[in-house]
């Protein structure tokens, strides 16, 4: 098995085939992980108390017995993976862990891997196809309000066209337009509606059910990387999941939907920045100093970003930017995050998550990000050996005298997004 | 500040300028007795390259109308890559003024070597003048303690 290889797999135990959502080889896959020793845990997201989709919480689990607790996907959930693995499970460093995350996660993952401060190596990503999640409280309050039904009466959410598909225990279904909820002020997280990558392709595996067919119970696996691909093989050999080839249509099917998919959030993104680009430049200074005059400093942001990376953090008041008990605090303090973030933000929106004040900062950060994307052919947390791009100058670019040549090129590789 | 003559805007404009290189060049255009506006004021840096992002964005925070970094040209860095990071910086750092709305305009970067006396000169003055068509910058009423006057 190489990488890019494409299967759809299921698991060979019954029990996890029952509990799994689509065939249950996420669920075997981890268990094999754990049981023959590849890692040393797995973290994985499990309903808190077993019953409540709107709390969950991490769990690294040892005990292969117990991954079967992380069964089932969950739409209601943002957790900070990436910030967890850094901050409380020392970098994996120490431990060889089998991560599941969805795209962002993954991508955070991997811009911390290239500060050092995460060890790659050690870890296995199962990365999970992902359209989008939803705040938790505000997603009760919908199911309430406009589904018309008991929270905890819905055992399954799905986003598939565009549509809100809720499925409850008495197997029912209801499906509402995405678009249609998010003007209501529903729907997905705020920077979820204009992420574009849905496929992790960054992790070693990424699993989904795009392109299995309506009722199999399947797992679409795409290999991402020879540490994948080894990874498979091993348990295809085990025998812990079972595999075949999916057809043309499947193949093409996944890549209609994931297109689907992107032009959708690209139709979200036009349509949410589509005033702050267009308001002239001092209005813009107007809004963004407003907002940042709503912080309380609660560093609640810099705690939350992922790939924050300073080891002692510029924005303490004894590194002379931003002076100590003065709140709202001096504009440096966003500025100064923009600055070292900017170029690597992976479009996560935990920092608009932790804001109790609701500054808008998504949009801040994805409107320069895809400014400095095309500038410095930059996508960021797709491939653990590209330089941040501030650090990655190239001997070649000696020979260029022209200042501007980043600027030039981003004017020319900016994609215009349609109206 | 003392030099404003009534009623005409003189730009406060801050330049950060290599020791290798644009230093060197302001001094000549000195020493040679060249004319440029007196309103920028340099801050010498060992390298274009230890111009750090928050640098640019403070100064602007506390006042300045205009930034300037000056640097040797590529290929001629005392420390190899100071300025090509310096490049990438400045040009991140565009981005981001235009995104939070500061007009990009305000920033410049100029390869000034030992020996371009008259393109500092030359510089400065183009720069200055265009500042002064921008017009104030968006936090010049902000005293340089940072405290707003009313």
């Amino acid at each position: 098995m190489v990488k890019g290889d494409m299967y759809l797999a299921q698991a060979s135990d019954e029990e996890i085939l029952k509990q799994g959502e689509s065939g249950g080889a996420v669920t075997a896959l981890l268990k094999f992980a754990l049981d023959s020793g590849v890692v040393d845990a797995v973290l994985g997201v499990k309903k808190r108390d077993g019953n409540n989709r709107y709390d969950a919480v991490l769990d690294l689990i040892t005990d292969p017995e117990k991954v079967i607790d992380c069964a089932g996907s969950l739409h209601c959930v943002s957790l900070n993976i990436a910030r967890n693995v850094k901050e409380y499970l020392g970098g994996a460093k120490q431990m060889k862990i089998a991560v599941l995350c969805k795209p962002c996660d993954a991508r955070a993952i991997i811009e911390i891997a290239k500060r050092k401060q995460i060890n790659r190596d050690n870890l296995l990503l199962i990365g999970l196809n992902c359209t989008g999640t939803l705040p938790p409280v505000v997603a009760k309050e919908m199911l309430i309000s406009e589904y018309e039904v008991d929270p905890n009466e819905v055992v399954m959410e799905d986003i598939e066209g565009g549509e809100l598909i809720v499925t409850l225990a008495d197997g029912t279904k209801i499906a509402k337009d995405l678009l249609e909820l998010e003007k209501k002020g529903y729907g997905r997280r705020d920077n979820c509606r204009r992420c574009n990558v849905n496929i992790p392709t960054m992790a070693d595996i990424a699993c989904g059910k795009w392109g299995v067919k309506e009722g199999e119970k399947k797992t679409f696996t795409e290999v991402c990387s020879d540490k994948g691909a080894e990874f498979i093989d091993n348990a295809i050999k085990t025998g812990v999941i079972k595999v075949e080839p999916p057809g043309e249509d499947a193949i093409e099917e996944r890549k209609r939907k994931d297109r689907e998919a992107i032009e959708l959030s690209n139709k979200c993104e036009a349509e949410d920045l589509k005033e702050l680009r267009e308001i002239s430049l001092d209005d813009r200074l107007a809004y963004w100093l407003h907002m940042f005059d709503r912080c309380i400093k609660c560093f609640s942001c810099r705690d939350a970003c992922p790939i924050c990376y300073c080891k002692k953090c510029f924005l303490e008041p004894d590194r002379g930017y931003v002076k100590g008990g003065e709140v709202p605090p001096d504009r440096m303090f966003h500025l100064t995050r923009l600055a070292h973030d900017g170029d690597s933000c992976v479009n996560c929106g935990q920092c608009q998550d932790a804001c109790p004040a609701e500054i808008p900062l998504t949009r801040l950060y994805l409107m320069l990000n895809i400014k400095l994307s095309p500038m410095f052919d930059y996508v960021s947390g797709m491939d653990v050996e590209q330089k941040p791009p501030l650090i990655a100058a190239k001997d070649e670019e000696a020979s260029i005298d022209d200042i501007d040549i980043f600027l030039v090129k981003g004017e020319a590789g900016e994609v215009v997004p349609q109206q | 500040m003392g030099e404003e003559v009534k009623g005409e805007f003189e730009p406060r404009i801050i330049g950060f300028t290599c020791n290798w290189c644009t230093y060197a060049a302001a001094d000549l255009a000195g020493t040679a007795r060249m004319k440029y506006p007196p309103n920028i004021r340099l801050i010498r840096q060992m390298c274009s390259g230890r111009v750090d992002p928050l640098f640019v964005l403070k100064v602007f925070l506390r006042g300045a109308d205009g930034v300037f970094i000056g640097g040797c040209h590529p290929g001629e860095c005392h420390y190899m890559t100071g300025n090509l990071s310096a490049r990438r910086r400045y040009s991140m750092m565009k981005k981001l003024l235009e995104s939070v709305g500061i007009d990009p305009k305000r920033l410049r970067m100029e390869w000034i070597s030992a020996s371009e006396g008259i393109k500092f000169s030359d510089t400065v003055k183009e720069f200055t003048a265009q500042i002064k068509g921008l017009g104030p910058g968006p936090f010049r009423h902000i005293e340089t303690e940072g405290k707003e006057q009313k």
